[in-house]
């Protein structure tokens, strides 16, 4: 009875050992971001949207669990170094990427569309979109044709407006506040700190 | 931009879209709050640390998420005071 016993046990840890739910649910839930560098929610407040060293990813569950968001067949692998939402239109999102310039989806994400044109290089830091006119965007381009660049059609023509500000950007936003002279202000997060310039480049 | 630690990465940054004088930071050393549109700035959540980036529900500007450079995300429901650890 004590032999039947002590292998009925065996086998039920055996089976454990091979699918331990606990472990396999934390895994289906917890895909590994690595290196995290934005973090934005949907302007209709439905959706957390997080870019990452390994990629884009998405939860509809307030953070709880995450998806990885397929965003390019031709790049299995993408570095997601901003995650800017349109605030008027909740299934428009822009992402800024290290190797392939901006993405933008028009569908909450299903599909994205590289919008790169007049873009000197293709490794953007940072992605403002203009609270008030949304077709309006700022992006920061590092290394090969560094600059801050200016679309003002939802990403369909970028034109180059400034150097930028001095050390690595992390972060651009554009704030709804006027500056006197016509326009806002680009705060952006940095290397060496919190910086912020007028955007009437 | 008194308050935030000097010559220290940003890595995150979020506004309130109803009151944008109302600003967060991200930093290694936690999660700073202005009031004054950046002029100054004070800690909040005490416990945060290495925060990599944060955001703000703009359909309800008290709900605020964070993630931290690990891939640790909180949550919070009274404008960043106080931080719920969500996965």
């Amino acid at each position: 009875m004590r032999k039947k016993f002590y292998i009925m046990w065996l086998l039920v840890a055996a089976l454990w050992a091979a699918n331990p739910i606990d472990a396999v649910a934390q895994q289906r839930n917890s895909p590994a971001f690595e290196h995290v560098h934005s973090l934005a929610m949907d302007s209709g407040g439905q959706t957390l949207f997080l870019g990452a060293h390994t990629g884009l990813f998405r939860s509809d569950d307030r953070g709880r669990s995450w998806k990885k968001v397929q965003l390019s067949a031709k790049h299995a692998h993408l570095d997601v170094m901003g995650v800017t939402p349109d605030p008027r239109e909740p299934k428009t999102i822009y992402i800024a990427t290290h190797e392939t310039g901006v993405l933008k989806s028009t569908d909450g994400g299903a599909s994205w569309t590289e919008v790169n044109s007049g873009l000197g290089g293709l490794d953007v830091h940072g992605l403002a979109i203009d609270p008030n006119v949304p077709f309006k965007l700022h992006a920061v381009v590092r290394e090969k044709g560094d600059g801050i660049y200016r679309t003002t059609d939802q990403g369909g023509k970028w034109i180059r407006v400034d150097d930028g500000p001095e050390g690595e950007v992390k972060v651009l936003t554009s704030v709804n506040i006027s500056t006197g002279m016509g326009g806002i202000f680009l705060y952006a997060g940095t290397s060496t700190g919190l910086q912020r310039s007028a955007d009437c480049f | 931009m008194g308050g935030l630690p000097t010559s220290r990465t940003v890595n995150g940054f979020a506004v309130n879209p109803e009151d944008p004088k109302i600003m967060f930071v991200a930093m290694r050393d936690g999660l700073f709050k202005s009031t004054d549109a950046g002029a100054s700035w004070k800690v909040v959540g005490n416990e945060l640390k290495k925060v990599a980036a944060v955001t703000i529900n703009s359909k309800k500007p008290t709900e605020m998420y964070l993630s931290t450079m690990d891939g640790t995300i909180y949550v919070s429901a009274d404008a960043g005071m106080k931080w719920k650890k969500q996965r």
